[in-house]
This record gives structure tokens, C-alpha cells and sequence, in this order.
């Protein structure tokens, strides 16, 4: 018997605590007391064996972050983070593996659970699975090893590619850009370091797994991908963690940085147990004909605030912000989308879906710059709110600042009125109206979700069919 | 047509140093990178907050945002990482006698 949409609802992550939600036994090398002071920060450095830079590096985001009142805006739920009773780091593994049969066992059994390698064996082109604070597998494949494209964590990458790192390193997402990141800065840990090679494209996707299995643990991977003239990537990362009754807190900052010319499709599919606060910090830039496309797909959390920024620095670059997020009950989704136009002829697309339900609140936030100087700017912001209860909530923060009178820019606010000719011309077609929205939007998410590893396809498909329903009338 | 305004003795810039000027409704800012002189608006183009009472970087002739961390290329006044895109202006620096002066418009 089908489902009702209520029922199937319900049945999203019904089965969560089964699938993600169990955790190992901690069995760690070390695992640092709550709490963040300095020492911490200068034994993570020390653990690291990082150049001195880093360390100072370090040591001054601290500084900014002790200095840093938290938020007030964004969400009440801010107010519930208790930075004094956290673990601010925890080692599972002495390096990160390039054998699976390396991993420890517990660790293995994990994300054997979680199906990593079966997915890498099939879909990817390499995979990065984070335990914790560290990463504990990396592998890429030879054939793009041979051409240089690099793919392994952040700590590995300072180690091997210092120069490289020291050059691109906080120059997207800088350590006082705001409080949280100023906090990924002083204890980051783990994380991706992709780069690739000029004219070089990765065909299939890279794959990073993170995973908390602590409780009050606190992640703080930090990712950099550079991707040369021409080059192509699309990078896919997954997080889940187990169901306990206090908080953990998942802080990553991810940069991007697309040269001339490169396309870098970064993906996310999170589904943090209702446990965790996620506030991550993403930012790209995309230089003269660059592409840049965030895929942001937010389940899960206590708390997400999120807003994947694309700053359009070279003529004729385009961004592209698919979000989509799921607030069910205690749950507030912030997410959203900031693009800056700030060169001629750039265009961009932001695509923001939230679904609320049982009280959840799904928040659309996002900026739309056009500087002064980008004659022929191009940009549509679409941001579609579904409600399934009374006593849910949705709220949209749309910014528009044009700087420029030669511009085209759409905002839109509701579903009707993007597909209202296309129901027109489907439903004149004698295909019903629920069909005929499943339709355009299959269509419009398709080349998305056919780049998708498939077991994460799937459980985007089931969000996206229920978001399509009922969003019509 | 430009305008000469003095800003303090040549003695009273030592490298490392700094100096905050103001003109009309203008704050600049005059640093002085390893004996060479440079001037920028105290103005971060980010969102408009004062930029030159932060860290200052003499070896890299830098000045670091306070509030939001984007780093300013003093000679050039160009940004040199995000959440700031736009240059903030810059000013010609002139020397006459022991006096530093600057050229503003």
C-alpha cells in the first residue's frame, strides 16, 4: 500500500539511529579533556609536527575567536553551544591509511557499515574517510596520481605540499572572518587537500566520509580544493554520527578556489544525527570562465547555519547554489546561498528548497551582490518553502544589492509561479498535475543527482520526491 | 586639482610604524614598510569599517582588517584574500625636506 506524504515523511530517517546512529567503543590514542586553551591548540600543532607558521597561524585564531562575542543572529538554538564542554580533539589512528586492511578494526567497521569501500570500488575516484579528528583512509586513484591530481588530507597535504598550502591557505575564508571559523582555524584537523592540475579532469567523483562517533566531540576539518585552468573536479563529502542525548558540534571551513577556466562541483549530503550543531563556513572563487557549483543537501542536525558563498572575481564566471534542507521536529535549518557578482558578464543561480515539519524550521538566508563594475550580470535566486504542519515555520532572508543598472536579476519566491507555464503545457498533455511537477522537477535536479555516489542519489531522490509533493496548490 | 596635506616629521615614521591622517571626511592611514612610505584609506571596502588600526605586517607590507580578517596589500591597496574584493584607494606619498606629505583629491 502507498504511503500517504505524511507517512513517508515520518519514515525520512526513521531508521536513522539503525543505519548511523550506533557508535564504537572509544578506543583512542588520545583524546583531549573538554575544553579549549591555548596548550590544547599548541599540542594539536605539536601532535602535527607543523611548521611554525601553522602553529602561529593557529595561536592567532584563537585570539580572534576569544575575542569574538558568539552570533546573536541566525537561530535561538546559538545560544544552547557550550564551548567549554567540548573535546576538541581526539586521534583514532596514527596516520591515514592508503590500505583499507591498515585501518583499525574498529574504525573499519564503521565505515564498512557505512559502505565506503563498497562505494569506492564503484563509483569514485577516490576516497577520504575522517574518524573523529583525523582522517584514517585516503586513497586516490593511480591513474590520476600519474597526472598529478593530489587528494589526500589536509594534515598529510601541509606535510607534502607545503608551498602549495601556505599560498592558497586562508585566503578564501580568512581565520577573523567570523567566529566559528576563527575557531575551525585555531583547532582545525582533517579535512581534504585536492588539487588539480592544469587541463586535468577528474571524471569521477572524489569522496570524503565524515564521521563523530565521540560524544561531545568536536570536528573541525578544513578542506582546500585549487583547481587549475581547465581542470574539472567534483568533490562529495558525507557526514553522519551517532544519536546522543548531549551535543556535539561539526565546524568545518571549505575553500575553493577555481582558476581560469576550471569547473569544481562540490557536493554535500550531510545527515547529522539531531545532536549536532553544524555551522561550517563555504566559500569558493571562481576566477575568468570559472564554474562553480555548490550541491547542498542539509538533513539532520540540532542546528544548521550554512550559507555556501561563490565570489565571481573573473569575467564570465558562473556559480550555481543548489540547496536543499529537511527541518523536522526541534530542528532549524538555516541554510542559503551568497554569490557576488564582481566582475562583467558573470552569471549564477541560486536554488534554495526547504521542507518543514513537526514543528521544524527551515530558514532561507542568502546575499546577491552585483559590484559596481559588472556590466552584464546575470542571476536568479529561487527559494521555494514547503510547511506540512501549522505548527512548522519557514522564514526567507533574501539580500539584493545591485551596483550596476545593466543587469538581469530574478528573485523568486514560490514554485507556482517558476512552473506554472510548464504544468500549463504537461497538464495539456492529459498528465496529471502531481505527475506533471514530479516531472519538472526530476528534470531539474537530474544532472545533479546522476553525479551523486549512488546510495547518497537515493536518499537525495526520496527528499526530492517528497519536497516536490505537495509543493504545488 | 589635487591637494598637498602634511602629515608628521619623517622622524616620527620609523619602519614598523603607522599613522592615522585626516582630510575632509577622509581617514588615511601611512605606513611605513622597511623605510618605503605608503597611504590607503582607513576604510575596508568589505563593509566600510576602519581598516588601518589592524595588524599591520611590515616584511609583507600588509594591514589586516580587524573586523571581518580580509589582508590589504598596502602598496597597492588591492585585497589580498576575501570577504574584501574591491582596492581601497591609495595615495601618493611625497617627502619634502623632513616633512611627509601626502597628495590628496
Amino acid at each position: 500500500m502507498a504511503l500517504t506524504e505524511n507517512e513517508t515523511l515520518r519514515e525520512i530517517n526513521a531508521d536513522y539511529t539503525e543505519r548511523y546512529g550506533f557508535h564504537d567503543a572509544e578506543n583512542y590514542l588520545y583524546k583531549a579533556p573538554k575544553g579549549l586553551t591555548r596548550e590544547l591548540v599548541e599540542k594539536i600543532s605539536e601532535f602535527k609536527s607543523e611548521p611554525q607558521w601553522m602553529r602561529e597561524f593557529r595561536l592567532k585564531a584563537l585570539e580572534h575567536f576569544l575575542a569574538r562575542p558568539q552570533p546573536t543572529w541566525g537561530s535561538p538554538l546559538l545560544a544552547e553551544v557550550d564551548y567549554d564542554d567540548i573535546h576538541y580533539f581526539v586521534r583514532a589512528s596514527e596516520r591515514a591509511e592508503r590500505s583499507w586492511d591498515d585501518v583499525p578494526e574498529d574504525v573499519k567497521k564503521t565505515f564498512d557499515r557505512l559502505g565506503i569501500p563498497e562505494a569506492e570500488r564503484k563509483f569514485l575516484s577516490g576516497v577520504g574517510a575522517q574518524y573523529e579528528s583525523e582522517v584514517v583512509y585516503h586513497q586516490v586513484r593511480e591513474d590520476l596520481e600519474q597526472q598529478g591530481v593530489i587528494f589526500m588530507d589536509m594534515d598529510s597535504g601541509l606535510r607534502e605540499h607545503e608551498d602549495l598550502i601556505r599560498e592558497h591557505f586562508a585566503t578564501v575564508i580568512p581565520p577573523n572572518d567570523n567566529k566559528l571559523a576563527a575557531l575551525n582555524s585555531a583547532v582545525w584537523s582533517g579535512g581534504s587537500f585536492v588539487y588539480v592540475p592544469e587541463g586535468v579532469h577528474v571524471e569521477m567523483p572524489l569522496q570524503a566520509y565524515f564521521r563523530i562517533n565521540t560524544e561531545n566531540m568536536g570536528q573541525f576539518e578544513r578542506t582546500l580544493i585549487i583547481a587549475e585552468p581547465g581542470s574539472y573536479v567534483h568533490y562529495v563529502e558525507g557526514c553522519t554520527a551517532p544519536t546522543y542525548s548531549s551535543s556535539s558540534l561539526h565546524s568545518a571551513v571549505v575553500e575553493l578556489i577555481a582558476k581560469p577556466g576550471a569547473r569544481i562541483r562540490y557536493t554535500t549530503v550531510q545527515n547529522w544525527s539531531q545532536n549536532v550543531f553544524n555551522l561550517v563556513t563555504k566559500r569558493a572563487v571562481a576566477h575568468e570562465d570559472a564554474t562553480v557549483e555548490w550541491v547542498d543537501c542539509n538533513l539532520g542536525s540540532k542546528l544548521t547555519m550554512k550559507y555556501p558563498s561563490i565570489y565571481l572575481m573573473g569575467e564570465r564566471a558562473h556559480g550555481e547554489v543548489l540547496s536543499i534542507a529537511f527541518a523536522g521536529a526541534g530542528q532549524h535549518q538555516d541554510a542559503g546561498a551568497k554569490i557576488i557578482h564582481a566582475a562583467p558578464n558573470t552569471t549564477s543561480n541560486i536554488f534554495a528548497k526547504s521542507i518543514s515539519k513537526d514543528g521544524g524550521r527551515g530558514s532561507y538566508r542568502g546575499l546577491l551582490e552585483i559590484a559596481k563594475g559588472a556590466h552584464g550580470a546575470r542571476s536568479k535566486v529561487v527559494c521555494d518553502a514547503l510547511l506540512l504542519d501549522e505548527h512548522s515555520r519557514s522564514d526567507t532572508y533574501p539580500t539584493i544589492r545591485i551596483g550596476e543598472d545593466d543587469v538581469d536579476v530574478g528573485h523568486e519566491a514560490t514554485v507556482s509561479k517558476v512552473g506554472d507555464d510548464q504544468l500549463f503545457y504537461l497538464m495539456s498533455h492529459g498528465i496529471p498535475e502531481d505527475e506533471a511537477a514530479k516531472l519538472i522537477v526530476n528534470g531539474f535536479v537530474e544532472p545533479i543527482t546522476k553525479e551523486l555516489p549512488m546510495e547518497y542519489a537515493v536518499e537525495m531522490n526520496r527528499l526530492i520526491e517528497l519536497q516536490m509533493e505537495g509543493s504545488i496548490g | 586639482m589635487p591637494e598637498i596635506i602634511e602629515v608628521c616629521p619623517v622622524s616620527d615614521l620609523q619602519p614598523g610604524e603607522r599613522r592615522l591622517v585626516e582630510w575632509e571626511d577622509l581617514e588615511i592611514g601611512v605606513f611605513n614598510c622597511g623605510g618605503s612610505l605608503y597611504a590607503i584609506e582607513d576604510r575596508c571596502s568589505h563593509d566600510n569599517g576602519p581598516l588601518a588600526e589592524g595588524e599591520f605586517d611590515e616584511e609583507d607590507c600588509t594591514v589586516e582588517c580587524p573586523r571581518h580578517g580580509s589582508l590589504f596589500d598596502i602598496k597597492s591597496g588591492r585585497p589580498k584574500t576575501l570577504p574584501a574584493y574591491v582596492p581601497v584607494d591609495t595615495f601618493p606619498v611625497i617627502i619634502e625636506g623632513e616633512t611627509i606629505k601626502l597628495e590628496v583629491d
